[in-house]
């Protein structure tokens, strides 16, 4: 049973630890729009925080002397030290990371950087992301293998595609953003995939 | 400190500070009024002028409220076109005048076109919190040094005057702020700086509210609300008593 | 609803047999409908339309703060801004932007989004809240902050509880809700608030005329009812917008056989 939550709605009579929400006076209210399920609470829109750990994909938006700063579809911004980088970036690559430290006002220091070859690139809310992954990475299978092309997801919501037909791709993942809170999506995506590259001459067709 | 219902200066949560009024203290303005809470200090100074009615309100005078906030009073306050802090102030005062209907200003007709206009500028000259009950004291202080010039032919004759200016009752005002969970009236900068929320009673005809206005991000439940309404009747008399 | 008031209306014509001007009760609202996500480019957005009042809300952020001195390393700042449109009463043309009034206003709803929005989750940033009267009949502040409340949820901001905007006043020696244009310039008082209903706590209260403890007292109960009903049509709101979100699945599939 499906059903929404909205700001103030109580949730839990304990305190508990849920995206979108929040705990007062040792109990649990929603903070955002949301979907609950019986076991589950998913919000509709949110915004992407720098976590510990996360893998993201970051674009260079400013060269410093020491390193480079990456934007991450957040309102924070990150930095890359140069020491850790073996490429040598310029503006507007595409940079995919992992999130070594967030300091106290929530900037991101990131290592692992594996720089990304040029390609389309889409940001999306990162509440979605797990959708668009799909369980077991069972939608992005679905999309590498209509489309031909290779996709790269952060955490914070940039989406990478190169190779393959990306527009297709891209049509996809937005697509799977818009209908996430709906059921069936999983199906009505394989059957847009299916009809679009059957009309466009099967898979693989180059047009990046 | 403050969050524990202690206060630096050793007052209890519903005490204010000395509190002087003085009338007259800028003579050449028709009406002035230096009113100091503690170590903060408002003078209020009053203009009578001949001006154009409002088109809602023809036959009525105008009374208009301004505030400055002297670069002297405060390190960051700083000289320039009026800010949101002191337009509130300004409204806050003029509102209570207003709904307590303290001037006439039904009798303040000239002519047709021209109506009587009664200025009155607040000046915050040493800021140390409260400004709000600070100002409305002087205010009311330089309303009742008013001295009414004389009209003639629709203009002003400047340095005459025909009699002190008549006014309905006297308004005040109680601000009290939220530190923690504690409440208390007359705050200090440094209070103010601690606080969470305000909120701001004008009082009128001994037991009326004439006008409210809650500032800052705190919420107030209803039982604390009717609370300070009964504090603020309480503080009225205080205040009333040093208008003298 | 009906067009254009024009009658000159009296004082008297206020309150008579029980009914008000427009015919309604002491305790109910004017006509209110409120649409999220009304606009593209926002990041949320909502309309309100109450009475003969239309206010648009719409929210940016959270976002770097700028200027950059002003952010706060502990939380995001709210940049609040209520404005009337030029055209939007129904006497002469205003004047475009800010005036004392709306300055006014838009400082203290600022506090009210401050206390709302969880803004400890999002520090150093800023978040916008545009609130534009575009027509205005009585009570613009509380449906332009009852606007900005849709408007943030709508965005994904997180709110501690929707802030629900109302007006309360008094005609003659009759408290009424929702004062219409009318009735806040010809009757006694105006006592526009915000509350948050889950807590009851009061976010933003401003009045005028004269008023008794008891007269204050039986506002905030009448308040706490009436915001009930603005409650429900927020939620409707953000429903509505979401049930539209899924009904656009299947047509957008059938376009794309």
């Amino acid at each position: 049973m499906k059903e929404l939550v909205f700001p103030g709605d109580k949730v839990a009579d304990t305190p508990q630890r849920i995206p979108g929400c929040y705990v007062e006076d040792g109990q649990t209210f929603a903070s955002n729009v949301a979907l609950r399920s019986d076991d589950h609470i998913v919000q509709l829109k949110g915004y992407y925080v720098p976590k510990t750990g996360d893998d993201i994909i970051g674009i260079v938006e400013e060269e410093r002397f020491s390193g480079y700063n990456l934007a991450l579809n957040s309102p924070y911004g990150s930095s890359l030290s140069a020491r850790d980088t073996r490429d040598e970036l310029k503006l507007g690559d595409a940079v995919y990371c992992k999130i070594l430290a967030v300091n106290e006002v929530k900037e991101a220091v990131l290592i692992e950087p594996q720089k990304l070859p040029t390609g389309s690139m889409l940001a999306i809310d990162s509440v979605k992301v797990p959708r668009v992954i799909g369980r077991n990475g069972s939608m992005l299978d679905t999309l590498s293998k209509f489309t031909g092309s290779h996709i790269t997801i952060g955490k914070n919501g940039i989406v990478h595609v190169e190779g393959g037909n990306t527009s297709l791709a891209l049509k996809a993942v937005e697509k799977i953003c818009r209908e996430s809170h709906t059921s069936g999506l999983t199906e009505r995506i394989t059957q847009m995939l299916e009809n679009e590259s059957r009309a466009n001459g099967g898979q693989g067709e180059q047009n990046g | 400190m403050a969050a524990k219902g202690q206060r630096e200066d050793g007052r209890g949560p519903l005490d204010y500070r000395a509190i002087s009024v003085n009338k007259g203290f800028a003579p050449n303005a028709e009406g002035s009024c230096l009113a100091s809470i503690g170590k903060s200090k408002v003078l209020a100074g009053i203009k009578f002028d001949v001006m154009a009615p409002f088109a809602d309100r023809p036959t009525e005078g105008v009374v208009m409220v301004n505030a400055e906030f002297s670069p002297m009073a405060h390190p960051e306050f700083r000289a320039g076109p009026p800010d949101a802090q002191s337009i509130e102030l300004a409204r806050v005062v003029d509102r209570g005048l207003r709904s307590a209907k303290i001037v006439d200003t039904e009798n303040m007709l000239l002519m047709e076109g021209k109506v009587q206009g009664i200025f009155i500028d607040l000046y915050v000259l040493d800021h140390d919190g409260n400004l709000i009950d600070t100002a409305a004291l002087a205010a009311m202080g330089a309303l009742q040094d008013s001295k009414v010039p004389k009209f003639e032919d629709g203009k002003i004759v400047r340095g005459s005057n025909s009699g002190n200016l008549k006014l309905n009752d006297a308004v005040v005002c109680t601000s009290f702020e939220k530190i923690g969970k504690n409440i208390m009236v007359d705050a200090t900068d440094a209070e103010e700086i601690a606080s969470s929320g305000r909120l701001s009673l004008s009082t009128a005809n001994g037991d009326l509210i004439c006008s409210s206005q809650k500032s800052g991000a705190a919420g107030f439940s209803k039982d604390e609300y009717m609370q300070m309404i009964d504090w603020s009747f309480e503080k009225r008399k205080e205040l009333l008593s040093k208008l003298g | 609803m009906a067009g254009k008031v024009n009658k000159m209306v009296e004082k008297a014509d206020l309150f008579k047999n029980g009914k008000r001007i427009d015919g309604r009760t002491p305790m109910d609202l004017r006509p209110l409908k409120i649409t999220a996500g009304v606009l593209d480019r926002a990041q949320g957005s909502c309309l309100v339309e109450w009475g003969r009042n239309k206010v648009i809300a719409a929210v940016y952020g959270p976002h770097e703060v700028l200027p950059k001195h002003l952010a706060d390393p502990t939380k995001a700042i709210i940049n609040a801004r209520y404005v009337m449109a030029p055209f939007s009463g129904q006497e002469e043309h205003g004047r475009s932007g800010p005036n004392r009034r709306s300055i006014e206003i838009s400082k203290v709803a600022k506090h009210v989004f401050e206390n709302a929005v969880l803004v400890e989750q999002f520090p150093k940033t800023m978040i916008d809240v545009h609130m534009e009267v575009l027509q205005s009949d009585g009570g613009t502040r509380v449906a332009g902050i009852t606007a900005g409340a849709v408007a943030l949820a709508d965005a994904g901001i997180p709110l501690r509880d929707m802030p629900v905007g109302l007006s309360a006043g008094k005609i003659g020696e009759t408290l009424v809700l929702d004062l219409d244009k009318y009735e806040d310039n010809l009757g006694d008082s105006d006592m526009p608030f915000v509350i948050l209903p889950r807590t009851g706590e009061i976010l933003l209260s401003q009045m005028d005329g004269m008023l008794s403890r008891e007269d204050i007292s039986q506002a905030f109960d009448m308040i706490f009812e009436g915001a009930k009903k603005v409650r429900d049509k927020q939620i409707e709101a953000l429903k509505t917008s979401y049930e539209r979100m899924a009904a656009q699945v299947t047509t957008q599939g059938e376009t794309n056989q």
